[in-house]
């Protein structure tokens, strides 16, 4: 405790309690009876049978679910791991150089995240289509051998999918990433390429380790987010072709409101939050442990 | 001192309460029973004396003629009744689809929806009760009469839903389907072949189209249902239509496992090798694939009749239609039946409303109107037989296959599970990745499942 | 620093060639938003902006922003309202229980809506309470309270304790504090809340989607993946409705934009 309050009185209660009240009711609760729903094989409709974790064990047995947590780790890379890994070298690259431009620079790439994403769904399904803007670019620079129907391919679709993740969170980690490496003082450069460091010395031995904390920061908030991807899936491939992008937040709804498997829903709901929670712990946990 | 009991108290009867609702409470236990109407009641069928009301339809209406006539047919219905307000939601087959098992749930339900006869749709909503029973109406306005029976067969359930075709009248279609080959005249001029009078000579066309270079059957079938009808056709050529009829109704006694369904597994396949579709049909929207036909890129396109007042508007004269038979001459068998049909839900407030608003988009002026936007009306639909265009071999090809040939089902009509299982099936097959044995297999395991715990 | 006259020129290579890859998507969906809706409308020239009327009417979108606007005021006031007094009792109060209750809030900032949306939908329903505005809004509501109490927290911990005691002294309440001091005082943090809360709010796609089964109460994301199906005749009126669904909070960011930044940066849970 920082600081010793004034009050012991009921005031801050009192200050929490409308606060509490709503969100105890539209978000505790419904979690804590997620848990209990999960524990039942449920049409919606009619009576509920008591299953125990059969649903559970479903997520970890059945093909397409366990598919469908594999195809979020695969997002996880897209729209996290690849967008740090780019953020990182852009970052650094424009840090080393002070060039103009930069503020026009942040507002452009800052955009795709404030941007409705089934409004960027809707976007790059025409890109991905069999005779959108991305093919004809591919015939024209003579790449026909590339062009596909990238959102109807087994094998590219989930990679194309992870590609509007990439576009749409690289800004936001570029930016957060540019903000930690403003930081650093000048004087760390200048002793270290007195010391003869080239670009790449610099790179790992100052800036990777000086924005930890951003970068930490940055990969909490796209894995998360990729995690919750339902809306792009919805609009672009409804998991198609097959399966092959279905993702756990899909089969919440899909199994809930479109198939009337309640139960299962809910179990597959618990276990992604569960996931993001572990994720989100483990990526903290190195942070610190590392710094 | 009250201070800091306090939270610890709160906190302690929130986890008491939480506990005692959690534990006492089964999902589902604490639902209402469906609403029963008196069977005694009397039906009003004069609609000006039902006072100003409001009647929400959802409809999947969104096509050029579709849109068309139901947007005369609402503003007719409004003019003749100043008293009634109609409150019209129309989305796409998809859409309506994903939407309608959420909004049949609640209490504020649409009171017309179209729903789809499968299992998965009607089917469901009947066994919960968000459907009502059409009889004392259709007594009433005399449905009988004016519908084939083998029609309404399509639109009935039993009370619980485990018998499709038997039971109580759940909807009434407007348009008649059937699903076949559309075609581009110049096409055909271009490369020099008639409009193929067969199977053999339709897979000739398709081979000429290949070798002169041309796209020759075009398909988008992103949202996974549209290869169903390109496979439909096909199987209807080469299995026996009994056969067909159980599996797509879902009833026991047939088998997806016989060679002759693998065969026509292994005819679509074997038209994705030899390269007759067009590229990455697994990524193409299907609307973007009428829309090549109509552009010039490509030569056929296999699909509902429901397309053929959007391609009219499109290509003009230049469209036609036809549908194979397994040999020159004798009737052809292909996917078709009816449009989805309309339904009352048990959740409306105004049922003689409703079904007066269903007497009245299937009466005779109705399908008038509806032949003069397009569509293919179910009932008497020769005698609207329009003089010339695509739309006369629409009305020509339909005439052929309810008398001479068989319309068979729509496959996904079998199970709940049965439009996903097909769709990615075909998907599957059609990226070469599932043989015709694994998608027969994928299909027989849901259909059997199904039928076994019927 | 001493850089090259290469290094600053593959700079300025490297700042215009991602600027092309973030924009092109965007111009992308911008010049089909223009472009000819039909064979048509192509004969009568190359640009077309009555496609964005075309598309408001074909596409309902006036009473889909409608509902978007209603949804998008109450889940703003009423979490900005509730979060400036949670936050304040958590920054600036000291009591049994807080940090229990501070992770609590902070748990909901992780908790995705596909978790709760299963039990939200059919316990709501049982109330009839499903396709009410409040159906819609109020699970946002929570969802930004738990972002919102831990946001304005962090700003009343960063107020100088020395403004607070001062007011105390002359005799103002703890309410009189917070309206009349504190919040004028963090104008800047409550904007950005503000912002991103709309945002959210906007773009949200899930919750309206189940939680009003009727349509009823339709958000302008929701209306716009509907028309992606309803409208069957090309890509043109689509487009235009895209651009339109995204248009106000665009606008709003380029206008906020250094709120959205340092909040979508700050916002992100760092303890």
């Amino acid at each position: 405790m920082r600081r010793a309050g004034p009050s012991a009185g009921p005031t801050p209660y009192l200050l929490i309690l409308p606060a509490f009240l709503v969100y105890g009711a539209f978000l505790l609760f419904p979690l804590a009876r997620s848990v209990h729903l999960s524990l039942f094989d449920w049409d919606g409709l009619t009576l509920a049978t008591f299953v125990g974790f059969d649903n559970y064990i479903d997520i970890a047995t059945d093909e397409r679910l366990r598919a469908a947590f594999g195809h979020a780790l695969v997002l996880v890379f897209f729209f996290a791991i690849l967008p740090v890994c780019i953020g990182l070298a852009l970052a650094a690259v424009l840090t080393r150089a002070r060039v103009r431009g930069l503020p026009l620079f942040r507002t452009i790439v800052f955009l795709p995240q404030v941007i409705a994403m089934v409004v960027v769904a809707i976007a790059w399904r025409q890109i991905y289509a069999p005779d959108g803007v991305l093919n004809t670019a591919l015939r024209a620079v003579g790449l026909d051998a590339l062009t596909r129907a990238w959102l109807g391919d087994y094998t590219f679709s989930l990679p194309a999918v992870g590609l509007i993740g990439t576009w749409v969170s690289t800004g936001l980690v570029t930016v957060l990433l540019m903000a930690g490496m403003a930081r650093i003082p000048a004087e760390l450069f200048e002793s270290a390429r007195l010391d003869g460091a080239g670009a790449v010395r610099e790179f790992f031995s100052i800036i990777v380790p000086a924005v930890r904390p951003e970068a930490t920061v940055a990969l909490t908030l796209t894995v998360v987010a990729s995690l919750k991807t339902f809306d792009l899936i919805y609009v672009t491939t409804g998991g198609g072709p097959g399966s092959s992008t279905t993702v756990p937040s899909y089969e919440v709804y899909r199994r809930a409101f479109e198939l009337g498997e309640v139960g299962s829903a809910a179990a597959v709901g618990v276990t992604l939050t569960a996931v993001i929670f572990a994720l989100s712990v483990v990526i903290n946990r190195r942070a610190e442990r590392g710094a | 001192m009250n201070a800091p009991l306090r939270p610890r108290f709160a906190g302690l009867a929130a986890a008491a309460v939480l506990a005692v609702t959690l534990a006492g409470c089964t999902p589902g236990s604490g639902g209402t029973p469906a609403p029963t109407l008196d069977p005694d009641r009397e039906i009003e069928t004069d609609v000006s004396a039902l006072g100003d009301r409001t009647l929400t339809v959802w409809d999947q209406e969104v096509r050029g003629g579709q849109d068309e006539q139901m947007t005369r047919l609402n503003a007719a219905f409004e003019e003749e009744y100043p008293n009634i307000t109609i409150e019209r939601v129309s989305q796409s087959f998809d859409d309506l689809g994903r939407t309608l098992r959420l909004a049949l749930s609640g209490d504020n339900a649409p009171d017309v929806v179209q729903a789809n006869n499968s299992r998965a749709s009607m089917g469901a909503f009947v066994a919960a009760d968000q459907l009502l029973p059409l009889d004392p109406w259709a007594e009433e306005y005399g449905w009988a009469d004016r519908y084939p029976e083998s029609i309404l067969t399509y639109s009935t359930y039993s009370d619980d839903a485990t018998t499709f075709g038997e039971g109580s009248l759940y909807g009434l279609p407007q348009v008649g389907e059937v699903v076949g080959v559309f075609y581009s005249k110049a096409k055909l001029d271009q490369l020099g072949i008639d409009v193929p009078a067969d199977w053999e000579a339709f897979e000739a066309a398709l081979r000429t189209a290949k070798d002169a270079g041309e796209t020759p059957l075009l398909l988008g079938n992103i949202e996974k249902w549209p290869a169903g009808h390109v496979f439909g056709p096909v199987q209807g050529a080469l299995v026996d239509s009994e056969e067909i009829q159980s599996l797509g109704f879902g009833n026991e006694g047939a088998s997806w496992l016989t060679p002759e369904n693998v065969a026509a597994a292994a005819k679509l396949a074997s038209w994705q090798t030899e390269g007759f579709f067009n590229e990455g049909v697994n990524g193409t929207d299907y609307d973007a694939a009428w829309q090549s036909l109509a552009a010039g890129d490509g030569v056929f396109l296999m699909g509902g009749s429901w397309l053929a007042a959007d391609l009219q508007d499109a290509m003009g004269e230049d469209v036609g239609f036809f549908v194979p038979p397994a040999t020159a001459g004798e009737g052809a068998r292909t996917t078709g039946g009816t449009g989805l049909p309309f339904t009352v839900t048990s959740a409306t407030d105004t049922p003689d409303l409703a079904a007066a608003y269903i007497d009245y988009i299937t009466s005779d002026d109705a399908m008038a109107i509806l032949a003069e936007t397009g569509n293919l009306p179910v009932v008497d639909t020769q005698q609207y037989a329009p003089a010339s265009g695509v739309l006369r071999d629409v009305y020509t090809a339909f005439g052929s296959v309810t008398e001479e040939g068989a319309l068979l089902p729509y496959l996904d009509y079998a199970t709940p599970t049965m439009g996903d299982t097909l769709g990615e099936a075909l998907q599957g097959l059609l990226d070469g990745r599932l043989s015709p044995e694994q998608v027969t297999e994928a299909l027989e395991a849901d259909y059997a499942d199904f039928t076994a715990a019927d | 620093m001493r850089i090259g006259v290469g290094e600053r020129a593959a700079n300025y290579i490297v700042l215009v060639g991602v600027s092309v890859l973030v924009l092109a998507p965007i111009l992308t969906i911008l010049i089909a938003a223009f472009s000819p809706a039909s064979a048509s409308a192509a004969r009568e020239g190359a640009f077309h902006p009555g496609n964005f009327v075309a598309a408001w009417q074909e596409g309902r979108f006036g009473s889909y922003m409608a509902t978007s606007v209603l949804v998008a005021a109450i889940v703003v006031t009423l979490a900005v309202g509730l979060s400036l007094l949670s936050g304040y009792a958590f920054g600036t109060m000291t009591f049994r229980g807080q940090n229990v209750l501070f992770y609590l809030f902070l748990l909901g900032i992780m908790v995705p809506a596909e978790a709760i949306i299963v039990p939200l939908f059919f316990d709501l329903r049982t109330l009839g309470l499903t396709d009410t505005v409040w159906a819609v809004s109020l699970p946002q509501v929570a969802q930004s309270v738990a972002f919102g109490t831990y946001w304005m927290r962090t700003y009343f911990r960063g107020v100088n304790r020395s403004v607070i005691e001062a007011a105390r002294l002359d005799g103002a309440s703890s309410q009189r504090v917070l309206w009349s001091i504190l919040v004028p005082m963090g104008r800047p943090a409550i904007t950005t809340m503000v912002v991103l809360m709309f945002m959210w709010t906007w773009n949200e796609f899930l919750i309206p989607l189940v939680m009003s089964p009727s349509g009823s109460f339709r958000t302008a994301p929701l209306g716009l993946a509907l028309f992606q199906g309803q409208y069957t005749q090309g890509t043109a009126l689509l487009a235009a409705g895209a651009v339109l669904v995204a248009l106000p909070v665009v606008l709003l960011y380029f206008l906020l934009q250094r709120h959205f930044i340092r909040g979508m940066l700050d916002g992100a849970v760092k303890e």
